[in-house]
Formats: C-alpha cells, sequence, structure tokens
C-alpha cells in the first residue's frame, strides 16, 4: 500500500498540470505580495488630523456655547456627549504625540465604544459612521460601520490587555499575520479550495491513458480511491508552501506581527465581541480548510466513479463552491436553515470570526456546526463511493 | 467531410461533457433569476434611498450653510445640495406614480452631475457619486425616453428586460465558460491517433469538421438561454423589446434590446470560434488540456493585472473579450488615450480568427499528432 501510495505521489507530482498550478499560486502570492498589499487602505485608519477634524470644532463648541432656557434641545444634547467623546479624542492625540502605543489603544477602544453607542442607536440621523462605509451603492452602510466599531473596539481593548509589541502597522492590520488573517476573512479559502479541485479532478481518471499498467496491482479499488484520496489531501496541503513565500515577503516589509495579536469573534446573541489569539484563530482556519479539502476530494471521487468525465468532475466542484452566492442575502439565517447547507461554509475565516453570522442574522454558522456538516457529508461522499466501488461489476476505469 | 460531421454527432449526442454543460447553462439561468429578486435589482425606491444617503455622506464633508445662489458656500456644496433636493423628487414622483415628473428629474439630476465633475474639490467626494461614464449612460438613456415619450419600466423580471441582463452577466464569463468546454477539444483525439490517421481527409477538414460540431453546440447553449427564460413570460410578462439600454461604443448612445441582444449573440459567437481555435493549437502545441486551459485563463487576465498593456496593444483581442464592459464604458476608465469600440473589437476577434485558421492549415498537420 505504501509503495502505491509513492507510485501515485510521484506521478501526482510530475503531473503538468499541477506544476502548473504550483507555478501560478506561487505568482499570484507574490504578485499580492508586491502590488496589492502596498495599496491597503484601510477605512480605520491612525490619523491624527481625522482625529484633530473631529475635536478641534467640538472642543470650541464645548468652550463657547451657553445654555439657557431657550437652548435648542439639540445643543444641550450635543454638550452632554461631546464632552465625554472629546475626552478619549484628547487622549489618543495625546498618546499619539507622546508615541505611547498602549495608550492610544485604550483610549482609541473606548471611543470605538462610545462612538458606537452613541450612533448605531441614533435614528435622527445627526451622526454617521467613518464615511469610508457610505460609499455609492452601499445598502448596508450602518450595519457594516457598526460590526466595524465593535470590531475595532475589541480589537484595541485586546491589544491593551496583550503583551506583544504595539506599532502602526499592529494597529491597522499591516503586518504579515494580520494580512493573512485578513486574507482568510476574504479570497483565501476559495483560492485553496478551487485548487484543490484542480488537483482532485483527474486523479482517478488519468489512469485511464495506461490501464493495462495498474490492473496487476494487488489492491481493491476502494483502496486505490482512498490512497488517490490521500494523494490530493497532501498535495492540496502543499500548496501552502508557494503561498507563504507571498506572506515572507510582507512580513519582510512590513514586519510578521505576533501569534499573540489578539482577533475579535463576534457572537450574534449578544451582539458582541470576544477576543481569541491568532495562534488559536489561524488554527481552527487550517483545521476548517482541511475538513474542505477532504469534503472535496470525497465528493470529486464519488463523481469520478459515478460519471466518469473530468469535465463533470470540474462542473460539480465549483458548482459547490459558487452555490452560495445564488441564495446569499442578508438576514436570510433568520428564515432558513442555511447552518445545513455545506456551501454557507465556503468563507471560513468569516466563519470563525462570526461575521457570516453577522450577515445572515443568525447565531448557528459556527466552528463546530461547520465541522460537524462537513464531517457528515463526506462520510456520506465516502460511504457511497465504498459502495459503488465495491459492487461486482464496477470498473474503476 | 459529410461523413466525418455525421460521425462527430453522434459522438456528441452521447457525450457526458455536452450533456452536463447543457444543465449548467440551465442551472446558470435559473440561479440569475433568483439572485435578481433576492437582491431586490431594479427596485427604484430603493435605488434612490441609497442615493440619498450617499449624497448626504458627501455632503458630511462640509459646513452647513447658505445653499443659496447668493449664499457663500462652494459651489460644489451647492451642487450637492441641489442633487440631493432632485434625488427626493425622484423619490416622491416614484411614490406618487408621476413618470413625467421622475424623468424631468432624472435628467436635471445628471446635468447637475455633469457639472460637478469639473468643480473644485470634487475628488474628495468623488466615492459617493456614480462615476462619470456610469452618469453620461443616464443621461443618455433618460433623454431618449424622454424625447421618443416611452412609458419608464421598473420591472427587471420581464422576459425582455431580463435578457440583455443575463447576456450581460453570462458575457463576462462566456470565454472562460468556453475555454473550460473546449480545453480539451483535441486531446481525446491524441489518445487514438491510429483513429484520425485512418480517417481519408487531410487535418485542416478533419479540425474544420471538429469546430462545426462544436460550434453547433454552442448554438444549442444559446438558444438554451431563450428558453429558459420563457417561464418568465408566464409570471412577469414579456416586456418590450424595443426598450432602450444606453451603452458606449465611441460615443454614448441607446440601442433597443433587440440590438443589444443581436450583438451579445455575434461576440459571443465569435468569442467562441476564436476560443475553440486557440484551444486546437494550444492542445497540438502543450499536448495538455489543463495547461491549454491555465493559458488562456492567464491570457484573459493579462490585460487587467496590466492595464498599461491596454494603451500600448490595442489590438490585442484579449482585451475584448469581456464584452458587456465594453459595451458599458468601463473599459475607457483605465485605458485612457485608446478608446476600445465594440466594432474594432469584432474587428481584432475576426482577424485573429483568420491568422488561426491560416496556421491551422499551414503549419499543423497529422504527423504532429503523438501520442501523450
Amino acid at each position: 500500500m505504501w509503495a502505491y501510495f509513492k507510485f501515485e505521489f510521484f506521478q501526482f507530482i510530475r503531473n503538468k498540470k499541477n506544476i502548473a498550478i504550483y507555478v501560478i499560486l506561487l505568482y499570484f502570492a507574490c504578485y499580492y505580495a508586491l502590488k496589492i498589499v502596498p495599496t491597503y487602505n484601510p477605512i480605520e485608519k491612525v490619523d491624527v488630523s481625522e482625529i484633530e477634524a473631529r475635536y478641534l470644532p467640538r472642543a470650541e463648541f464645548l468652550k463657547n456655547v451657553e445654555i439657557d432656557k431657550g437652548t435648542h434641545y439639540l445643543t444641550s444634547y450635543a454638550v452632554a456627549i461631546f464632552s465625554e467623546w472629546n475626552e478619549y479624542d484628547k487622549a489618543r492625540l495625546d498618546a499619539l504625540k507622546k508615541h505611547n502605543m498602549k495608550e492610544y489603544a485604550e483610549a482609541t477602544s473606548k471611543w470605538y465604544k462610545y462612538s458606537d453607542e452613541m450612533i448605531f442607536p441614533d435614528v435622527m440621523n445627526v451622526f454617521y459612521y467613518n464615511p469610508g462605509y457610505y460609499t455609492y451603492g452601499n445598502n448596508y452602510a450602518k450595519k457594516d460601520g457598526h460590526y466595524a466599531y465593535l470590531y475595532s473596539a475589541s480589537r484595541y481593548k485586546g491589544y491593551t490587555e496583550g503583551k506583544s509589541n504595539l506599532s502602526i502597522n499592529v494597529f491597522e492590520e499591516r503586518t504579515a499575520l494580520q494580512t493573512l488573517q485578513r486574507l482568510l476573512d476574504s479570497y483565501l479559502p476559495l483560492i485553496l479550495i478551487v485548487s484543490c479541485i484542480l488537483f482532485t479532478v483527474d486523479i482517478v481518471l488519468k489512469d485511464r491513458r495506461n490501464p493495462t499498467l495498474l490492473q496487476g496491482l494487488p489492491l481493491s479499488d476502494w483502496r486505490k480511491l482512498i490512497i488517490k484520496g490521500l494523494v490530493s489531501l497532501l498535495g492540496s496541503l502543499i500548496a501552502i508552501i508557494p503561498l507563504s513565500i507571498g506572506l515572507l515577503i510582507i512580513g519582510g516589509r512590513n514586519g510578521f506581527g505576533a501569534f499573540d495579536l489578539p482577533v475579535p469573534i463576534y457572537s450574534f446573541g449578544k451582539d458582541l465581541f470576544s477576543n481569541i489569539l491568532m495562534w488559536d484563530y489561524l488554527v481552527q482556519n487550517m483545521l476548517f480548510i482541511v475538513f474542505w479539502f477532504l469534503f472535496i476530494i470525497s465528493l470529486l471521487l464519488l463523481v469520478s466513479v459515478l460519471l466518469k468525465n473530468e469535465f463533470v468532475n470540474l462542473l460539480v466542484g465549483s458548482m459547490f463552491v459558487i452555490a452560495e452566492f445564488i441564495y446569499f442575502e442578508r438576514g436570510l439565517g433568520a428564515v432558513r436553515n442555511i447552518q445545513w447547507y455545506p456551501t454557507s461554509y465556503v468563507q471560513v475565516g468569516q466563519v470563525i470570526s462570526g461575521y457570516r453570522n453577522y450577515l445572515y442574522g443568525s447565531e448557528a454558522l459556527t466552528f463546530g456546526s461547520g465541522l460537524t456538516v462537513m464531517g457528515l457529508c463526506t462520510c456520506i461522499f465516502l460511504f457511497f463511493t465504498f459502495l459503488i466501488s465495491n459492487q461486482k461489476k464496477f470498473k474503476l476505469l | 467531410m459529410w461523413k466525418i460531421l455525421k460521425t462527430f454527432f453522434v459522438i456528441e449526442k452521447s457525450n457526458k461533457k455536452n450533456i452536463f454543460s447543457c444543465l449548467f447553462v440551465a442551472v446558470f439561468v435559473f440561479s440569475l433569476i433568483f439572485f435578481l429578486k433576492n437582491m431586490d435589482i431594479g427596485n427604484s425606491i430603493k435605488e434612490k434611498s441609497d442615493e440619498y444617503q450617499s449624497i448626504s455622506t458627501a455632503l458630511g464633508k462640509f459646513q452647513n450653510i447658505d445653499a443659496t445662489d447668493s449664499g457663500n458656500g462652494s459651489d460644489l456644496y451647492k451642487n450637492l445640495v441641489r442633487q440631493q433636493q432632485a434625488v427626493s423628487k425622484q423619490k416622491m414622483a416614484l411614490k406618487m406614480n408621476l413618470p413625467k415628473v421622475f424623468l424631468d428629474t432624472a435628467i436635471d439630476l445628471a446635468n447637475l452631475r455633469a457639472k460637478a465633475f469639473d468643480m473644485e474639490g470634487f475628488d474628495d467626494v468623488a466615492i459617493y457619486l456614480p462615476s462619470k461614464i456610469d452618469n453620461q449612460l443616464d443621461s443618455v438613456f433618460y433623454q431618449y425616453i424622454k424625447k421618443i415619450g416611452m412609458p419608464l419600466s421598473i420591472d427587471s423580471l420581464s422576459y425582455f428586460q431580463f435578457l440583455p441582463y443575463l447576456f450581460g452577466v453570462l458575457g463576462s464569463f462566456w470565454f472562460i465558460f468556453m475555454s473550460i468546454y473546449s480545453c480539451g477539444i483535441m486531446i481525446e483525439e491524441f489518445q487514438h491517433t491510429s483513429l484520425i490517421k485512418g480517417y481519408p481527409i487531410t487535418f485542416d477538414k478533419y479540425v474544420l469538421a471538429k469546430c462545426i460540431s462544436s460550434m453547433l453546440i454552442v448554438g444549442v447553449f444559446l438558444l438554451e438561454l431563450f428558453v429558459c427564460s420563457l417561464p418568465l413570460i408566464y409570471f412577469k410578462g414579456l416586456g418590450n423589446p424595443s426598450y432602450p439600454i444606453a451603452i458606449f461604443n465611441g460615443i454614448f448612445e441607446v440601442y433597443p434590446i433587440y440590438q443589444y441582444i443581436g450583438i451579445s449573440i455575434l461576440y459571443m459567437i465569435c468569442i467562441s470560434i476564436f476560443t475553440i481555435l486557440l484551444s486546437i493549437i494550444l492542445n497540438v502545441l502543450l499536448k495538455n488540456m489543463y495547461l491549454t486551459l491555465f493559458l488562456e485563463l492567464l491570457l484573459y487576465i493579462f490585460p487587467m493585472l496590466f492595464p498599461n498593456m491596454i494603451s500600448l496593444v490595442p489590438f490585442n483581442p484579449f482585451n475584448y473579450l469581456n464584452f458587456p464592459n465594453l459595451l458599458n464604458g468601463q473599459m475607457i476608465e483605465f485605458a485612457k488615450p485608446v478608446v476600445l469600440t465594440s466594432t474594432h473589437g469584432l474587428i481584432y476577434i475576426g482577424m485573429s480568427i483568420t491568422i488561426m485558421i491560416v496556421s491551422v492549415k499551414l503549419f499543423l498537420t497529422t504527423g504532429r499528432l503523438k501520442k501523450v
């Protein structure tokens, strides 16, 4: 069995298609690190002029305002809330002048929390979140701002409690590990899953070209299939190596960050964030992605023995990746049990950080439920593959 | 020739690849219908509310001051305030069902926006407003509607309103879909070279027959798009086939829906022939279907990764493969010096097809086919 594994693995590594995928991944990792990362422009920046533009007029207003009987109620309201708001802004400015990152983090955390408490319940539309959210065509700007402010509050709180080195790059999430975290929250899982599909798509059917070679092997079809699955799992995991080159480049430029940086996790029921550590977040992501690999591989093994066509493998695999775009809608979780569709978990990082729950308006999309659903589907696919491959009439090729 | 075509038809008819591609196209059409329904696209009241919100944010960047003509606000500020008023008026016109007021205000709004682009400080508020090209398309569209006195349609899911949307979305993916479909077109023949060598015809005739049979399948795909959308007639009505769509083709103009669909189909057929020929050539050169696929996709995204290349090599047919982007003017946003028009696109793609046919005839022979 080990010999067959080695034989399959060498075939896998020498396959022109697989080499091409590794090269393309390496190219995109470098392109991303060199071209796209420097243009990253976060909405929540460390920006003295932005704080001053808000702080100075309010300070001036507080200094000159006179409250009496005839004062408009909004003016009294402004006096009531601006004094506390400005305290935090002043603390932020002072900390930046002194280059005291810890103090800045503490004041900023309070500032975000207080700002969100003021802006989110405001129905008169006198306060807005950072204008970066209100772009043309964004219907959910206020909800985006709410999430981002709570997220930032929790993140900065984590910085004050942690022991890692703080810098502007850390605050703006530019270090290598934080870039990885942001990527896991966006399209990196999709890239890995698509690579896995491309690796697995011909692993069974390539033997059609030399059927006589394999006929003499003293292995059952089921075992052959399992070994092929393991080979493509290993191959898909190797895809991380070319991608990590990009990470090294970013690390060299912006610093690597630390494994004990906080990553805020959203829980829907309480509308609250809690922090976990970076290494914890990365391990959870890794585990989840391995489950996705297993899911895709078992699915494609089943389709391979059922329909025996590479093109069909490719279509079925990609359908599972894009299916979520068809039914995705904000707040859908309240009306439908989306946690039972394996495709709802395709944005791995967002599921773990709770952002998917926030979008769906559900609390059921969690790490645990994801692993259960994916694991269950994998077992079902493998079971059917087992049944089919053990039929007497069955021929692998 | 006829005999080999007949053989191909028999093979293609039972090919799992074709059956699944047809299924995929059908699933795509139905999912797009659901997507449109979910996203509530074409709901004008909702769109106008969002516009109102964006303009309010843009105005948040200014101090509240007198915005009348004699006021001391900047030109841009006064312009934005007037835009906000226009959007509110449109919202009201929609609620009170006053299409004429809506139309007039839409034209006023487009004019206001056109003036704003040259004003001082516009770059700071640019992200809250539609782009120059979108605004020009809007302007042309509403002016045309007003000129011929057509009623405004807001139901994006009636049959004829849906079709241009479908072709627009599918058109962006068409090259990708076709390259996935055709990337292995010659590989199966390589596995049994003796089969081809046995046919008493030349290699270029063989390729021609292969192209014709594949193009017939493409025809089936295109037909499927119309057939699968038919249920919309029952649910949402037929719509108006001569309803205008604003497009960019060197100048801003409007096409009726049937003309837009016609151009899309023409483009899709050209792209299909182009892709099939490219796949045949790359198959013979690389002898691997996945390498063919990757190379085709790389060539496709190359102009997007390096936008400067578009102005440097305007005759590169790959600039034109995403034709919906071409028609709605998005290509001129980053290719300033060259104006890419859809007519040029057809010419360049047609020329590339001719070049490929000639090279297939001159350079590719059965001798090149070896077992892979």
